[in-house]
């Protein structure tokens, strides 16, 4: 084989190689980008002062709770990702369910109970359409939350592959909390 | 009565969280150092997330499982406070692998049989393209929470003193190529 053969062929392996690189990064990036949104929220919310107390995730799905104790409120965040195959956020987008809830701590025990027996008739409505509000409330810490689901695409909060559009992440996050306080305080008349 | 047993529940909650909410300093710390979060794994027993190290020349990523020992109850954090193992991997990719090199890790591999990384000594592995340096901690968790002055840059020291030391043993082993992805 002369130089010239030899040089082409090996500029061809190159090429296969790199682009099999490529591929395989594209695969990867597509199924952890949900994950980049989630330590997105953790990053924000820690730095925001809220403390991690909550994490659970089993790959596609992930839920995590912070504790914000000189307010005595709580954050619940749960993300689970609809698109892990390549396909089909190629052709759905990168779309995900990302729960909200907001809650506070009461101390009146009758209206905690009140919040659970709206999460039982809650239960009865299947809310698989978004925009739906949940009271919850957990009888043995006392605290009272208002949660909803949305349908969001994890690329707008990606500014590149591996960066997070942190103003964005916060600013919706933080809008979604407002809107739940405000709610959570008119229901329970505060 | 019903708000102390809620006051009770609540500090119970906060105890047994401790390790979680030393991960939520892991996350931000190695977010401020250039390194988001791509993977996460969490159970009751442990937390595992790794990270993507995109301005790192040498790391492909590095991973941290948070694994708590003690401290679950209010009389052992008491006794002998909340101790966990922090187990650290940073991992190099090497692009292209040939049948000669995966010989010569193995080598490195017979010799690592014998060493304990809880020792606090750096565990080589190959795997294929990959070289992986482990290292485990002993760690009192309570001291990388609270106040964030004081905890914050504590816990940044502990992972930059671990990620360079990992780096280290790593380097010998990176060969750069045209084909580095950022992973």
């Amino acid at each position: 084989m002369t130089d010239t053969v030899t040089d082409q062929n090996e500029a061809i392996f190159v090429e296969l190689v790199a682009g099999s690189w490529k591929r395989h990064a594209e695969i990867t990036r597509n199924t952890q980008t949900d994950d980049l949104l989630v330590g997105a929220i953790i990053a924000s919310s820690v730095n925001q002062g809220w403390a991690l107390i909550d994490l659970g995730s089993s790959g596609s799905s992930h839920m995590l709770r912070f504790d914000h104790a000189a307010s005595r409120t709580r954050l619940v965040v749960e993300v689970h990702s609809l698109a892990e195959s390549l396909a089909t956020a190629k052709v759905i987008g990168r779309l995900a369910n990302l729960e909200i809830g907001f809650g506070m701590r009461v101390d009146n025990f009758s209206q905690v109970f009140q919040a659970v027996k709206t999460e039982i008739k809650s239960a009865l409505l299947v809310a698989t359409e978004p925009g739906v509000i949940t009271v919850d409330g957990d009888l043995s810490t006392g605290y009272v939350y208002a949660q909803i689901t949305l349908l969001v695409d994890l690329d707008d909060y990606l500014t590149g592959p591996l960066t997070v559009d942190y103003a964005k992440l916060q600013a919706h996050i933080g809008a979604v909390v407002h809107s739940l306080n405000k709610y959570l305080h008119g229901r329970l008349g505060q | 009565m019903l708000k102390k047993l809620m006051d009770f529940a609540n500090s119970r909650e906060m105890r047994e969280s401790r390790d979680e909410m030393v991960v939520g300093e892991l996350v931000l710390a190695m977010a401020q150092m250039g390194m988001p979060a791509t993977r996460f794994l969490a159970g009751a027993d442990a937390q595992q997330v790794r990270f993507s190290t995109p301005h790192d020349p040498l790391l492909h990523n590095v991973a941290v499982i948070v694994d708590r020992k003690t401290g679950g109850g209010a009389l052992s954090e008491a006794v002998i406070g909340s101790k966990a193992v922090i187990t650290m991997t940073a991992e190099i990719k090497n692009y292209l692998a040939d049948p000669d090199d995966l010989v010569g890790m193995w080598r490195t591999d017979f010799a690592n049989i014998t060493r304990m990384p809880l020792l606090g000594q750096v565990k080589l592995d190959h795997q294929l393209n990959s070289v992986l340096a482990t290292k485990k901690l002993i760690v009192e968790l309570n001291e990388y929470i609270g106040d964030p002055a004081v905890a914050r840059p504590k816990l940044v020291a502990l992972l930059q003193a671990t990620i360079a030391e990992l780096s280290q043993a790593l380097a010998p082993y990176k060969k750069h190529s045209p084909f580095e992805v950022d992973g």
